[in-house]
């Protein structure tokens, strides 16, 4: 496990990290074995829950409960895998949470907008007919 | 496919190693994109293409385009590809979303200013109706301000008349008082005693005429009047000569009206001698009494009515 670890990780990181360094940390962390506990993609799980309590204050569990819902189970299963240690997948999880969450706000935008644009159009179509009844009577 | 090339073309290992190298260079550099983000793809293509849409959400579609960029980066981790088709898609999905709610709020601008029109033509409509109503009201309340009017002046009409009727009554009943006249069914009756003539003639006396005088005035005032007067005398002397000393007495008012401006077709006379005594002839107060002429004007064939 700890060696699948070690081959996986700096894939993950081969863009900001120099080749030296990499192996540098390759050994530091196989000279440590299990103690070594992998980073947790706390900025991805944060963002993600900022985004799902975001997209709750845009009612998104009203307008598009089902994003929303799929947002949640992401984030838990992140946590899942964050409990067991697996960071990449719980980062991929809570990355893809975000973007649940995110299109559950903008769904629930839409979804405001349409209501907000047919209850205009409904009180402006009674408008009018209010005002053909009230010229159609004789006072 | 690579062992059943091998086995044909055996006879040139190199070149088929060649072929072998270049097809399967070929196969790996053809499926450049990873087939699970072709769907993601066109969608995003779809999404750039729609009129309506494309320009409305620019940052969230660039956004899309760079995840769907990634997706379509051909690499071995399955989990990976998967993960990042799902970004993608997901993004694809937001920026529509965006671009639709873009639309949406732009239709909802249009739509408060309808409803704004609306709402302006409703209280134009009000505001007419109300004017309306309150110029019908105003032209109602001329027309009752008219009739109003009408029965005020018809009243005060009225009144006038009955002033005048009751001015005319009034005055009516001071020249009867003034004529020291008596008002019966025949007519009002000016007495004019015998004092105004000389005893036995009919000539009036000089100076004398004061009642006359009141009577040519009343008969000037009231021109459709007709009048009768009679003569009448005591029991002293024969009925013969009373009568016609009556007559030729009654004839003399008759002169002296005529004389005054009455017209003379208005006054009749008649002489009735001894025979219509008011009085007891047997005293001289009764026989004073007896000795008179008559004025009877008669009564306004109107004012019967009146």
């Amino acid at each position: 496990m700890n060696i699948a670890f070690n081959t996986r990780f700096p894939r993950r990181s081969a863009a900001g990290v120099g080749a030296p360094a990499l192996a540098g940390l390759a050994v530091v962390l196989a000279l440590q074995g299990c103690a070594a506990t992998p980073p947790v993609p706390t900025a991805s799980l944060d963002a993600a829950t900022q985004a799902i309590s975001s997209a709750e204050r845009s009612d998104a569990a009203r307008h598009a409960a089902g994003e929303l819902s799929e947002a949640r189970a992401r984030l838990a299963a992140a946590n899942t895998e964050v409990t067991a240690k697996r960071m990449t997948r719980a980062q991929q999880l809570a990355d893809e949470a975000r973007a649940d969450a995110e299109l559950a706000s903008a769904r629930a935008g839409v979804a405001k907008a349409r209501a907000a644009n047919e209850e205009l159009r409904r009180s402006t179509g009674t408008m009018i007919e209010e005002m053909q009844r009230n010229a159609g009577d004789p006072q | 496919m690579n062992i059943s090339l091998t086995n044909i073309k055996g006879a040139a290992p190199l070149a088929v190693a060649a072929a072998v190298s270049a097809l399967v260079a070929g196969c790996a550099s053809a499926p450049r994109v990873a087939p699970a983000a072709e769907a993601v793809r066109v969608r995003l293509t779809a999404l750039q293409s729609d009129p309506q849409l494309a320009g409305k959400a620019d940052a969230a579609i660039q956004d899309a385009e760079a995840a769907v960029r990634t997706a379509e980066m051909p690499q071995g981790d399955k989990v990976l590809t998967a993960h990042r088709v799902y970004l993608a898609d997901r993004k694809v999905e937001s920026a529509r979303a965006l671009a639709e709610m873009r639309v949406a709020e732009e239709q909802q601008t249009q739509l408060a200013n309808q409803r704004e029109r609306a709402r302006l033509d409703a209280r134009t409509r009000e505001a007419d109706a109300a004017a309306e109503r309150a110029r019908m009201a105003q032209a109602e309340g001329e027309v009752q301000r008219r009739a109003a009017d009408a029965a005020r002046d018809e009243a005060g009409a009225a009144r006038l008349q009955t002033d005048q009727l009751e001015q005319q009554a009034s005055r009516m009943r001071q020249q009867i008082s003034d004529l020291e006249a008596e008002v019966t069914e025949r007519g009002i009756v000016v007495t004019v005693g015998d004092m105004l003539f000389t005893s036995g003639k009919a000539n009036l006396q000089q100076g004398t005429t004061g009642n006359l005088d009141k009577l040519v005035t009343f008969l000037g005032e009231h021109p459709q009047r007709m009048v009768r007067i009679e003569g009448h005398t005591d029991s002293a002397g024969t009925a013969e000569s009373n009568h016609l000393l009556s007559l030729r007495r009654a004839e003399s008012v008759k002169s002296y009206l005529v004389g005054n401006g009455v017209g003379v077709d208005r006054v009749t006379t008649a002489g009735l001698g001894e025979d219509v005594p008011v009085a007891d002839n047997s005293t001289s107060i009764g026989r004073q009494m007896n000795r008179r002429v008559e004025v009877i004007i008669n009564h306004e064939p109107s004012s019967a009515s009146n």
